[in-house]
């Protein structure tokens, strides 16, 4: 971890940074930006590249995100969200390396890009987006969303398994809601 | 109500919608109303990918609970067959107004173990402000459930798609203005 002051500022900025804004400074070369970004999307670009890309998974998550690196300054969001970009770069990208032999394309050989090629379909996005918007919660918000949603569990439940008052479950789970609701009102503008 | 106690209490008409006090602040504020319904979006969201696997998988539920999930799983597969048959295999419910004039119609059917979708098309709802309109849910036990918000042309049409919890049996549906579920426009 960083110890520069002016690199701890910048992580904290790219922290509540929109997707868009994350985009637009990769694009500009921010490296710190990029770091924010795939730490909220690590988990749902290997999702997708383990559903597609099998035993490569590994290299295709290598893949997107230098694609990313690469790409961020094509990303227009008039034309849809960074969920759905980063989605379709990615499901294009494992394609590729499944389609390839089973190993990664080199730089500059994927497969071109044609406008509607495989476009994700909006249920698909929302799916992609949460999973980059819950890594953006605090460690407990999380916890308690996923046990509430995911385990079934009821808010005495969670307090008894996380060993906290009830209140504070309330507390964290109200916030989380928000922060997330918040999010999705940022991210789809 | 102060508006950012309102706003950190949003999230419970997720829940609980009979707190007349936050309902009250809701109904007056346009930041507030926009904010539940992205908190309805977030919540069918959330309600949505709880079906995967996946995510399941990553709460790592012990055996007893796994076991637990399985037979409410099972229960909740029956229940859907149920509350389907219960409305006509499939065949739509009939929304109108007071007058009895029909505005629309919706459709439930199975959408996975969990939930049951419902679909619905409205054809001549009233139109409000912002042609905005909230679905709400009931059964013969619990409170009214927000299913969602949506939104209607100038000519009151929609063609909207929303899960709902299956361990419910869902008896009756209306729809109300944005914050003020008491003001039915429709109803089956």
């Amino acid at each position: 971890m960083s110890t520069n002051p002016e690199e701890m500022s910048a992580a904290r900025r790219c922290a509540d940074a929109s997707d868009v804004e994350l985009l637009h400074a990769i694009a500009a070369g921010s490296q710190p930006a990029f770091e924010e970004l795939r730490a909220r999307y690590r988990k749902a670009v290997a999702g997708v590249c383990r559903a597609v890309a099998g035993r490569d998974h590994e290299d295709c998550e290598q893949e997107v995100f230098a694609r990313v690196w690469r790409k961020a300054a094509l990303f227009d969001p008039a034309r849809g969200s960074a969920a759905a970009w980063l989605l379709t770069l990615t499901r294009r990208t494992a394609l590729n390396v499944r389609a390839g032999s089973r190993a990664p394309l080199p730089i500059g050989a994927e497969v071109e890009e044609r406008e509607g090629d495989s476009v994700a379909a909006p249920a698909d996005v929302d799916a992609f987006w949460l999973d980059g918007a819950l890594v953006r919660l605090s460690e407990r918000e999380r916890a308690v969303i996923e046990l509430t949603y995911y385990g079934d569990l009821t808010e005495s439940e969670i307090a008894r398994r996380l060993h906290v008052p009830l209140g504070s479950v309330k507390s964290w789970k109200r916030r989380g809601l928000n922060r997330l609701a918040t999010l999705l009102g940022e991210d789809s503008r | 109500m102060r508006h950012d106690e309102a706003w950190t209490r949003l999230p419970d008409l997720l829940d609980d919608r009979d707190d007349a006090e936050l309902l009250a602040h809701v109904r007056a504020c346009a930041d507030c109303q926009r904010q539940l319904f992205l908190l309805g979006r977030v919540d069918r969201l959330l309600r949505h990918t709880a079906g995967t696997s996946a995510r399941r998988a990553r709460i790592r539920l012990r055996p007893r609970l796994a076991a637990a999930a399985a037979a409410v799983g099972v229960a909740a597969a029956v229940l859907v067959t149920v509350l389907v048959l219960q409305h006509g295999r499939g065949q739509p419910m009939m929304f109108r107004t007071a007058s009895g004039r029909a505005v629309g119609h919706a459709v439930m059917g199975h959408s996975d173990a969990r939930n049951v979708s419902l679909a619905l098309v409205g054809e001549h709802l009233p139109t409000t402000r912002g042609h905005m309109l909230v679905l709400w849910a009931g059964d013969r036990v619990h409170t009214p459930m927000l299913v969602g918000q949506f939104m209607v042309d100038r000519r009151g049409r929609c063609r909207v798609h929303f899960n709902l919890p299956a361990n419910h049996e869902w008896s009756r549906f209306w729809i109300s203005p944005p914050g003020n579920a008491a003001q039915v426009v429709a109803s089956t």
